[in-house]
Order: structure tokens, then C-alpha cells, then sequence
């Protein structure tokens, strides 16, 4: 066995005046060069255990700490914050926050600086080095990518050289692509370099492919440390602490009846072995013809030859759109996808009227963009912000939904907004600010107060980022009730999945280029594009084009019944501007 | 009138924002961006004092012309230059407006123009020295020059934070604007219009703070994880930060030739002074 490097015996920890502990009698060792996912609910105590790590617990946080928290060897009350920082990096989830120097360069100089290393110009070098990030150098801070941005802050963290780190959930503020990055990163920092690496993670997909165990919270106490495979087969557990298993264990859980013993595949490469082993025959339905629509849908919104673009610091324009047409109907679900900078935030925002063309025009319902106030355009068109604080004007949420209507004297605005609050559970909330709540019920207040103007086109952007498995699925379910209350909704999104079960057409953006145009499954089938275009499909659609499925299955229960059958019940392929007619 | 629309479209948060960061930022070959920070910081002082103590109008006249030769080689951004001259104007058309108003003459607007050129003076000596030197070199400096590290620190990181700053603010004003309404009638010269942006251009200040506050508590902890306070208590630390800093030959230069111009025009305007007449009362 190898040595513990981290130790701790019967942690207890609570904050002043809080009755209960937020550590109840922590026992855990960690081992010299682990690669360790924390789990658990909300409020279960992750962060607050690994600020134990660090000593920012009890030396920052003031509160009753008991028991023994040994890193290598020391006891973290003898020693102070500086110098354990030495050994324990810290990656917070809100890492744009971490970063407080200019340039990237400065950044990573920034800490070995503070300790009056004089080799501190070389440590930062390395640090950049060893990311591959050197590239980035002179760039500045606030014009990276999220992805650059994250990467930074963890070679800031590297810059001291630790031993241990401890990144807090680095998927839930990045896209799959770059959240799949920074685990690669994390796994080379691991097998290259030895370090000892502690994630607090609820995507089990990534926990799946990278972690070797897993460590589950549970009421500010460990409920068990296990290696993954095994933390991974317990499937039921897992669900009751609201943890999704990855989705090709939950598929081969459910499809496979007959081996109740055999051990469930975790990662993908196990699926696809699973899967091979169990012979069934790996063919979807032939694709129908496209239907011919029975009479045209109205159009809501149109884009006719738009040229647009901004000016870089550089003081050049950079054309985001050269020539973009487009029509959305009534009825639609449209996700529009594409990697960052493709432009989606930019097409939202000229709906609603903000951003405005250098050249063509914008027509949303009825009112032509370049010649209508936002403020106009708005009684049709609402736009929710990636970050919901940016909704929240008003002291509370209740004034926040009420805003536009009161703006404009409404007659209805008490009724509407209590209708409004009863739809998104948020009676309970009415009084408090935006600000303080959980991210959950932030994007279902964000929501609130968008469906506040009563649109009839509804934009979002990004609506499931950072939500855990509930809020998520919470949000997919709302998202489906809209129907009623708007006429055409449009998502920007990340979220595979999210497309995969909601949208009724999806547009693939790259560089301002409409590459894709369709439905759902006729983009999941085609995986070239998909990767040409940097999406990430979801889990179970890799799984089909592996096994050879085509058209790929988009969930769980259509695979299921392909295995079932042999075929599926797929809907008939359509047209997907078109399908609104149904 | 519809080039002056064109102008003042060009104006807006994005263009302020760009114009800011490059001010700040940009990379300048000009002979003051090359001074060492400290040399930079004394001649600001020097020039940010000394018009007080001067009545003399040519000496204010000299110290002028010099000044706007040092804003031409510096390559000042428009932007900048049409805020402070459009500032200027209008002091000065102020100033004139109100003597003549009140039954006096130019010669009242003459004497309170000594006034405005001082301020001029000193507009433009810290307009110089905004865009030759970066933030980081100012903090240093002022570091150097013993100032606490916490507030030498506070300058740089609120240079950092301020583009951040701008695009959360501006996307708060858009959610304003989203959901807000003109006003009906925009009244006489507007004025109902002017007056609605101007509320909404303070309220949206509001969330901003409180978002920031939100997110500070990271940034402190980060701080103390990067071991900053650590480094505040460790001499070693400050010296080797500071250790870039060294003057050279250039800077001893730059300041005896800017002593000798001082001179020649203290002396100059002591030779054919144009001072104004103090009225006895």
C-alpha cells in the first residue's frame, strides 16, 4: 500500500452560530498519486472537506474544527494557508474569480512571486508548459474562452508545484468539449507528473472514464470510499443521492434482465464490449422520405442576407455573419448549437433588437429590427441571459417578473405573475433576491421573468449550464410546458442531451455558417459533422455509432427497444421547419 | 447634422470600453512609455503642482504649448482627446456666457481663462501619463515608492477587472432595456427620453455592485491561497518584484531637459510677463 498523504481522523466542523455540523466525524485517507472524485448531494459538504485540504479550514474560515486533518504528515493547525498551499492547489468553480492579474503570463508568475522565489519567470513557464498553454502567453485575461480561462487558473494553481489538486466541479461552467480537455489535462498531470488529483464532480460519465475511486458525502459525513467500478454498480444508491449513473451503465442495467450477477459496463470502452458480447442485431429503421408539408407555417422570425460582426481591440472588424438567411416558424423547438464563438449568442441577440446588422434585415413579427426599439421589439421577443444574476434588476424576484408589466400598466400583472410563480415553484420565493438563491431556482426565476413579457419568441441561452441532475431535469421538464405560453422557443445550448430530447429542429452554426439545418436524429447519425463542428454527442449516441446503429438512437429507452425488436419506433423523419403543422 | 449622428453613433459602450483597455494596455514605442515608471510619476507631479503657484500668463501659455507638443508625440487616442476638448469648450463657453450675462466683459472671461488653462495643463499631463504607462508599471512604482501594497495592488487588479466590469454592466442595461419602456411622448427637446436613459443608466449600477460583492469572497480566498499576504509580509518578495525597476541614462536625460524647459519659460515669462490687472476694490 502506498502512503496516505492525506489523513484525516474524526473531522469535525461547523461555522459560528450554525447548530449543525457541516463535517460530522470525517475519516479518509487519500493516496500519494490518486485520482479521487468526490460525490454527493447539494450541501452534502464536499467543498467545505476539501477547503480542509488546504487549511483555508480552520484557518480562514472561523468555526469549531475537532479531529486531526494531516497533510503529509502535518497537521494542518500548525502550519498556516501559505504554506500548505505549496502542496494543495485549489481550482474554485468559479474560476473567473480566481484570476487576478491582466495577462496570462502574470498570472502564472502572480503566486511563485509571492513566496520571493527567484526562479518564479521559470516556474510560471513551466506551469504554462505544462498545459500546453504557451501559446497564451501576452493574451489577456478577460479575452479568453471559458475553456482558455479554466485552463489558466489551473496553471496558476501549477505554478507552485503542489503535489495535491483539487479542482471543484470543472464541468459544470464549460462545455463538453472544453470540460473534456480539462479532464484530459488533469489525467496527464496524473500519469506524467504523479500529482495526486481530487475532483468534486457529479457527471459520472467523466468520473466513469477518469477517476480510480470515488469518495461519497453524504450529510457533512463520508458514506464510503470505493474504486470506481465498484462505486459505479451501485447504480440505486447512487440515484437516491440524486447522481445520475453514466449512461451506458443505466442502459445495460435496464436491458440486461436475464445476467443479474454480471457486473455492469461504467466506462465506454466497457460498453461497447458489453454490448458486442450480447449478439443482437444493430439496425434502426431506413429513414423515411420527407414529407411534403400539407400548408406553409407562418413565419415569426426572419433573417434576409445579414452581415454582422464586431470590432477587436486590435481596432479590426471580425465578421461574425457574412451572409445569413433564415426563417423560424411558429410552433418550432429550435436548439441552435456550435462550438464557442459560432456566433449563437450574436443571432439572439439581433432578434431581440440589440445587436444590430451592418448590412440586410430582421424581420420579427412583423416589426423590422433596424427600424424598432428594443424596447419595442421586446413586447414579442425575450431574451434569458447564460447568467441568470444579469436578469435580476429588482430587489426581488416578484418585482423583477412584475417589471414589464407595470412598465407598460398592464391590467392583468398581478394575476399573470402569480400564475407565473405558481408555473416555476417560486410562491415561496417571491420576496427574496435573485442573488441568493441556489442556482436551481435562479434559472427557474431567469425563466419567470422572461415569460414576464409575455413573448411570443423566447430565447435562451444556455438554460441547463451548472444545474445538478434535478434542477436539470426540472428545467427540461418546464421547458416542455412553454408551449402554451410562447409560440416559437430558441435554445443555445451545450447540452447534447438537452437537444436530444427536446428540440424539433436543430441548427449547427460554425463560424456564422449554417452547416446543419434538420432535425435531431438526422445531426446525431451524421457523427462527422458533428465532430467537424465540435459537439460533443451524447453518450449513448457514440454507443450506436460504435455498435453500427444507424440512424443512431437518441436516448436510453430507444435503444432499449431496438434491442428489443431489432427495430426501432422512430418517428418519421420530416423536415423539421415543417413540423410544426403536425 | 447627420455627421455629427454619424460621430456620436460611433460612440458607444463597446468603443469605450476598447478605447480604455488599448489606452491602458497597448503596446507604445513612445519615449515617455519607455521611462522608467518612478521618473514618469515625479514628472507627472511636477507638472500636476507647479501651474498653481504660477499667475503669470505666459508661463502658463509656455508650459501650454509644451504640453500639447508632448499629447502630439504620444499618440493619444480620439476618443480621449474629444472627451477633454469637448470638456474644455464648454467650460470655457460656461465661463464666457456667465461674465457677459452678468453685465461684465470679455476682460472677466480673460481672467477666469488663467484659471482654465491651468486646469488644461494639468488634463493633459494626466492624459499623458494615463496612456504612456500601464497599470502594472504604476502600481510598481508606487509600491517603490513605499505606498501600501494592498492599495498599489487594488490599482492594478481594478484595471484587470474593468473590461469585466463594462460587459456586465452593459448586459445589465440591455436586461433594463429589455424590459423597460420609452416614454409615450418624448416631450419637448426630448427631454422625457433623455431623462429615462439617465435613470436607467444609474439603476443599472446597482446589480453590478451587487454581483461583484457576490464574487469577491473567491477572490479573496484566492488571494490568500496564491500566498499575497504571505508575500505583503515578505521583504524578499517585494524585491524581487520590484527588481525590473532601474533608472538609466535615458531618465536622468529626459528629466535635466525637462528642468531646463521649465526654466527657459519661468524665465521667459518673468522677461515679458502678460499678467492681468487685480482690480482694486
Amino acid at each position: 500500500m502506498k502512503d496516505s498523504i492525506i489523513q484525516l481522523n474524526h473531522v469535525n466542523f461547523s461555522y459560528p452560530f450554525a447548530k449543525e455540523n457541516v463535517l460530522n466525524n470525517v475519516t479518509l485517507s487519500v493516496e500519494q498519486g490518486e485520482f479521487l472524485a468526490v460525490i454527493g448531494g447539494n450541501g452534502s459538504g464536499k467543498t467545505t472537506l476539501c477547503k480542509t485540504f488546504n487549511g483555508l479550514i480552520p484557518h480562514y474560515y472561523n468555526g469549531q474544527l475537532s479531529g486531526e486533518v494531516n497533510i503529509y504528515g502535518e497537521d494542518t493547525i500548525e502550519t498556516n494557508v501559505a504554506m500548505l498551499s505549496k502542496q494543495v492547489g485549489y481550482v474554485y468553480q468559479d474560476f473567473e474569480s480566481q484570476l487576478v492579474r491582466p495577462r496570462v503570463i502574470d498570472e502564472v508568475r502572480f503566486a511563485p512571486l509571492n513566496y520571493g522565489w527567484t526562479d518564479y519567470k521559470k516556474r510560471g513557464d513551466e506551469a504554462l508548459d505544462m498545459l500546453n498553454l504557451t501559446h497564451l502567453k501576452k493574451e489577456f485575461i478577460w479575452q479568453l474562452s471559458g475553456g482558455q480561462k479554466h485552463l489558466t487558473a489551473l496553471a496558476s494553481v501549477l505554478s507552485l508545484q503542489p503535489e495535491i489538486i483539487i479542482v471543484d466541479e470543472p464541468v459544470a461552467q464549460l462545455d463538453p468539449v472544453h470540460a473534456l480537455e480539462i479532464y484530459e489535462t488533469l489525467k496527464h498531470l496524473n500519469q506524467e507528473y504523479g500529482k495526486t488529483i481530487i475532483v468534486i464532480e457529479h457527471h459520472t460519465e467523466f468520473i466513469a472514464e477518469y477517476a480510480d475511486s470515488v469518495l461519497l458525502m453524504e450529510n457533512g459525513t463520508t458514506k464510503w470510499k470505493y474504486p470506481t467500478f465498484t462505486a459505479m454498480q451501485r447504480t440505486k444508491e447512487l440515484l437516491s443521492h440524486n447522481i445520475l449513473p453514466p449512461p451506458v451503465t443505466r442502459l445495460a442495467e435496464a436491458s440486461d434482465t436475464s445476467h443479474k450477477d454480471a457486473a455492469l459496463p461504467v466506462t465506454f470502452d466497457e460498453a461497447i464490449s458489453f454490448f458486442n458480447d450480447r449478439s443482437f442485431t444493430a439496425k434502426g429503421p431506413t429513414l423515411n422520405s420527407v414529407r411534403s408539408p400539407e400548408r406553409k407555417p407562418k413565419e415569426l422570425a426572419s433573417f434576409y442576407g445579414v452581415k454582422q460582426g464586431y470590432k477587436t481591440v486590435e481596432k479590426n472588424y471580425k465578421w461574425v455573419f457574412r451572409n445569413l438567411t433564415l426563417s423560424l416558424y411558429e410552433g418550432e423547438r429550435i436548439a441552435l448549437v456550435g462550438g464557442n464563438g459560432a456566433g449563437k449568442s450574436s443571432l439572439m441577440k439581433m432578434l431581440t433588437g440589440i445587436l444590430r446588422p451592418a448590412l440586410g434585415d430582421i424581420v420579427v413579427d412583423g416589426m423590422h429590427a433596424s427600424q424598432t426599439s428594443p424596447e419595442r421589439m421586446a413586447e414579442s421577443v425575450t431574451y434569458i441571459h447564460q447568467n441568470p444574476e444579469e436578469m435580476f434588476i429588482d430587489d426581488n424576484i416578484r418585482a423583477d417578473i412584475d417589471y414589464f408589466s407595470k412598465a407598460r400598466n398592464l391590467v392583468d400583472t398581478e394575476s399573470y405573475a402569480k400564475q407565473l410563480c405558481h408555473m416555476f415553484s417560486l410562491h415561496h420565493l417571491e420576496d427574496k433576491d435573485g442573488r441568493l438563491l441556489s442556482g436551481g431556482q435562479q434559472r427557474r426565476a431567469s425563466l419567470a421573468i422572461g415569460l414576464g413579457t409575455r413573448p411570443s419568441l423566447l430565447l435562451l441561452d444556455e438554460p441547463t449550464a451548472s444545474l445538478d441532475i434535478n434542477s436539470r431535469e426540472e428545467m427540461t421538464r418546464l421547458l416542455h410546458e412553454l408551449k402554451g405560453h410562447v409560440k416559437t422557443t430558441v435554445i443555445a445550448t451545450h447540452d447534447m442531451e438537452l437537444v436530444a430530447e427536446w428540440a424539433t429542429r436543430v441548427i449547427v452554426l460554425n463560424e456564422g455558417e449554417i452547416e446543419y439545418d434538420g432535425d435531431r436524429r438526422g445531426l446525431f447519425s451524421n457523427h462527422d459533422l458533428m465532430r467537424q463542428c465540435s459537439l460533443h454527442p451524447p453518450q449513448i449516441v457514440r454507443l450506436s455509432e460504435k455498435l453500427g446503429v444507424y440512424p443512431s438512437a437518441l436516448s436510453i429507452a430507444e435503444f432499449l427497444e431496438l434491442m428489443k425488436r431489432g427495430e426501432s419506433v422512430y418517428e418519421p423523419y420530416q423536415t423539421p421547419a415543417f413540423e410544426n403543422q403536425r | 447634422m447627420n455627421h455629427i449622428k454619424h460621430l456620436l453613433s460611433k460612440i458607444n459602450v463597446e468603443t469605450i470600453k476598447i478605447e480604455l483597455m488599448n489606452t491602458a494596455y497597448g503596446e507604445r514605442s513612445t519615449l515617455m512609455a519607455k521611462l522608467d515608471p518612478r521618473v514618469a510619476i515625479i514628472w507627472y507631479l511636477m507638472f500636476a503642482i507647479l501651474p498653481w503657484f504660477f499667475w503669470n500668463n505666459t508661463i502658463l501659455i509656455g508650459m501650454l504649448l509644451y504640453m500639447i507638443v508632448l499629447t502630439a508625440v504620444s499618440r493619444i487616442s480620439p476618443l480621449i482627446l474629444f472627451l477633454l476638448c469637448f470638456g474644455i469648450l464648454t467650460e470655457a463657453g460656461y465661463i464666457i456666457f456667465v461674465s457677459i450675462f452678468f453685465g461684465g466683459d470679455l476682460t472677466a472671461a480673460l481672467a477666469l481663462m488663467t484659471f482654465t488653462m491651468k486646469l488644461t495643463i494639468i488634463s493633459l499631463a494626466s492624459i499623458v501619463i494615463f496612456t504612456n504607462m500601464d497599470p502594472e508599471r504604476f502600481s510598481d512604482a508606487l509600491l517603490r515608492f513605499k505606498v501600501p501594497e494592498t492599495f498599489c495592488f487594488g490599482i492594478s487588479y481594478g484595471y484587470r477587472m474593468l473590461p469585466i466590469l463594462i460587459d456586465e454592466y452593459q448586459s445589465i442595461f440591455q436586461s433594463f432595456r429589455l424590459r423597460g419602456k420609452y416614454p409615450e411622448s418624448k416631450g419637448v427637446l426630448g427631454w422625457r427620453y433623455i431623462y429615462h436613459i439617465c435613470v436607467t443608466t444609474v439603476k443599472a449600477f446597482y446589480p453590478m455592485i451587487l454581483n461583484t460583492a457576490k464574487r469577491t469572497r473567491t477572490t479573496v480566498e484566492a488571494l490568500e491561497v496564491k500566498g499575497f499576504t504571505y508575500g505583503m509580509h515578505n521583504p524578499k518578495a517585494k524585491e524581487l518584484k520590484l527588481s525590473y525597476l532601474k533608472t538609466t541614462k535615458n531618465d536622468a536625460l529626459f528629466l535635466s531637459i525637462t528642468c531646463v524647459v521649465l526654466f527657459l519659460i519661468i524665465y521667459t515669462g518673468n522677461t515679458y510677463p502678460i499678467e492681468r490687472t487685480v482690480h482694486q476694490l
